[in-house]
């Protein structure tokens, strides 16, 4: 716990701060809902339709339709933010509402989860497992990294043993580059 | 045959040691997930997921009923024991129970949720065999229309009532049904939103939206705003034989069953599920309670605690009437629950209980059997649970991203289906941040597909007249009742929150002074009362010398 008497103007500056962040982006993602509705509308006039089928419903009706409610909703959204009400941060026990967001430990953590794309076909499973644990957990703040690079290597281990080998899914032990491992 | 022949049928599928296997593994999981913060039912059935590329059907299922039921278990674990604000759905248990546990009652807290998780799953399951096959005979003679009429039901109750604000709601439903446009048309052959990439001809596997939204999503979501260091938890006894005094007892059955009571038809009825149920139940309790009684709540009164947990429990078998009988989800973990029927090309609806007998009757018993199984683990285990609350949090959520991964890639072995997964989750992140509903996208996506087949085939009988989707009486009244249950739910909804805006924080000491009020005149019928005594003064002592939560001095041994 930080001194709270010292930090009080601070914090309260910041807050109003995060605040602003927080309504710009509400703002920016309804803004990008009401262009992804749009564009559903425009996309759906270049559905083909086949000649032929009249009287029922074709392939056009139902995205028109959920476009529409897109559109009609994300603007409802729009206009309730623009008289002042945001929606609420989702709450849950793990999660500190007070704080700011951490950026760069999340962004590791789409950067670690993204690695999977290369990692199965060139190291395999068991290795792509063990980059992403350990990026993860690293950037969520464990404390050692040889721990999260064993508890990520058990990981890859068993589930390769469990879901590829037991349950006989067809996961990969090793990729483009391991396998002179031999397996 | 009747129901009871088939049940005692199920019951002898279920008993096989094979079987049993598989429900105590689902219960296990359920609970365990349902203890840890952060993770749903939702969440870890959809994880779970790719083991229906490998299990037969009936194990499977099994697995997925014991998930379902223990998540609820072990849920209410959480909110009593742990010193912070739990997400919305826990918030009326967090609020007598938590409020018990602070006061050293957290073993009568946790036994009674327990108990009257089991008494009224019981119920509701018994309800839910007497039930289903009746609405499954009258739902054969259905046309498309009043299929189509359901699923909006499903759509609009679920979209405008999950969540803070309707129109959040709807915005998430429309997203999920535009996921689920994404694909080659089946009735026409054309292709949809796919922009010419031949991997999303097939549309978009509802095992990524499930596992992005609620996995991944949700990981991304705590890892940005983990809490730091330790989460205070609020330790409780051994020697749960003394959990619970004759008072607590005779305080708690009624509200059990008047939770069951509660909860079963509103989990039937697309109503917006156990968050509903659970508050109703809350005001019908301290509506009913004898004046002393009333005063404490909002002070830890287990009424607080027996009915909503009752209530959400009986909430959670209503929700597979609808999904059994009619193939309609009307919560997140249905509808994943629904794909994975999909997965093995079966269809829930009328004709599951003709088609799929077997199966369907040994899943309902194995609800039964969880159920049994749930109240011997918890009770005793409650511990071992606890224990599950000190796994250091950066491994939990690395965790379960190797299981988002696993469950992206085994969908259909290629990594395109990882870059679908992490824009999906990339998408459940800010709409978590910026206070959009989840469950709407995913019910949209996984019925979105099923509600426009219906339609066009209504369309196709009614030769292109929309006056045909309204035209039998059924469709009429369903979308009658709709209108009625909306109203009904958005004025409970904003009923609530005006309650929980006016609650007020409760201390200790007052909690403790009214508890031992009541129990003056009602003497703990045991000699020895366990650790548990509730007295006020060593609360008062211990609190102001150290300063922080610990409900009675002795608590060196109490967690172990």
């Amino acid at each position: 716990m930080s001194d709270a008497t010292a930090d009080a103007p601070v914090e309260g500056a910041s807050a109003a701060a995060r605040a602003r962040a927080a309504r710009i982006e509400a703002m920016i993602f309804v803004g990008l809902l009401v262009a992804l509705s749009v564009a559903v509308i425009v996309t759906t006039t270049t559905i083909r339709e086949p000649p032929g089928s009249t009287n029922a419903l074709g392939a056009r009706v139902v995205p028109f339709a959920v476009g529409g409610l897109l559109l009609l909703s994300s603007l409802a959204v729009l206009i309730g933010q623009l008289r002042g009400s945001y929606g609420h941060a989702e709450a849950g026990e793990d999660i500190d509402l007070e704080h700011g967001t951490a950026w760069i430990p999340t962004g590791i953590v789409v950067v670690s989860f993204l690695s999977l794309m290369a990692t199965i076909p060139l190291l395999g499973w068991p290795l792509g497992v063990t980059i992403l644990f350990t990026g993860a957990a690293l950037a969520l703040g464990a404390k050692r990294w040889w721990v999260a690079v064993l508890i990520g290597l058990a990981l890859g281990i068993i589930t390769q043993l469990v879901f590829g080998s037991l349950l006989g899914l067809s996961l990969p032990p090793t990729g483009t580059l391991t396998s002179w491992i031999g397996l | 045959m009747d129901t009871w022949t088939l049940l005692l049928e199920g019951f002898a599928t279920a008993l096989q040691p094979i079987y049993l296997l598989y429900a105590l593994l689902g219960v296990l999981l359920g609970t365990a997930v349902g203890v840890l913060p952060g993770i749903g039912p939702a969440m870890t059935v959809a994880l779970l997921l790719p083991i229906t590329y490998a299990l037969e059907p009936t194990a499977a299922f099994i697995v997925f009923a014991g998930i379902y039921y223990g998540g609820m278990y072990g849920g209410s674990t959480t909110s009593i024991l742990l010193n912070t604000p739990g997400e919305s759905a826990s918030i009326v248990t967090a609020l007598e129970g938590n409020k018990m546990a602070r006061a050293g009652r957290g073993a009568a807290a946790l036994a009674t949720a327990a108990i009257g998780s089991f008494v009224a799953g019981t119920i509701a399951t018994l309800l839910l065999t007497l039930l289903a096959p009746t609405v499954a005979r009258f739902a054969v003679s259905l046309g498309p229309s009043d299929y189509f009429a359901l699923m909006v039901i499903a759509f609009l109750t679920v979209g405008a009532l999950l969540g803070d604000s309707a129109w959040r709601g709807m915005v998430s439903l429309s997203i999920g049904l535009f996921i689920g446009l994404i694909g080659v048309d089946t009735l026409t052959g054309q292709s949809r939103f796919t922009f010419g990439v031949p991997q999303l001809g097939d549309g978009i596997d509802v095992v990524l939206v499930a596992v992005g939204l609620f996995a991944l999503g949700e990981a991304l979501y705590v890892g940005s705003r983990l809490r730091g260091g330790t989460i205070p938890i609020i330790p409780i006894t051994r020697g749960w034989r003394t959990w619970m005094r004759r008072s607590d007892w005779a305080r708690s059955w009624k509200s059990w069953l008047r939770g069951a009571a509660i909860g079963f038809p509103i989990g039937s009825i697309p109503a917006g599920g156990a968050d509903v149920a659970t508050f109703l139940s809350y005001a019908t309790e301290r509506s009913v309670a004898k004046p002393e009684y009333r005063k404490q709540f909002g002070k830890g009164a287990i009424e607080g605690v027996a009915g909503p947990e009752a209530a959400n429990n009986a909430a959670a078998a209503g929700v597979l009437v609808p999904l059994l009988t009619l193939g309609i989800p009307t919560t997140a973990t249905a509808a994943i629950i629904l794909s994975a029927f999909q997965t093995y090309g079966i269809q829930p609806g009328p004709r599951l209980f003709d088609t799929q007998s077997t199966l369907v009757w040994a899943l309902i018993a194995s609800l039964f059997i969880g159920n049994a199984l749930l109240l011997v683990l918890n009770l005793p285990l409650v511990g071992m649970w606890v224990k599950l609350l000190q796994i250091p949090r950066p491994y939990l959520y690395a965790g379960i991203l190797v299981f988002a991964g696993l469950g992206a890639y085994a969908a259909n072995f290629t990594v395109f289906d990882i870059g679908v997964l992490l824009v999906l989750g990339v998408l459940g992140f800010f709409m978590r941040r910026l206070g959009f509903p989840i469950a709407p996208l995913v019910v949209g996506a996984i019925l979105g597909p099923m509600a426009e087949e219906q339609l066009r085939k209504a369309m196709q009988i009614g030769q292109g007249d929309p006056a045909y989707l309204v035209q039998s009486p059924f469709s009429i009244v369903a979308y009658v009742v709709m209108a009625l249950i909306i109203a009904l739910a958005l004025w409970l909804k904003r009923r609530r929150a005006r309650f929980e805006a006016s609650l007020q924080p409760a201390d200790t000491t007052a909690i403790a002074t009214l508890d031992e009020e009541i129990e003056s005149h009602e003497p703990h019928p045991e000699v020895d009362r366990g650790r548990l005594s509730t007295r006020a003064t060593p609360i008062v002592r211990r609190d102001a010398e150290r300063g922080d939560v610990r409900p009675d001095g002795r608590d060196d041994d109490a967690s172990r």
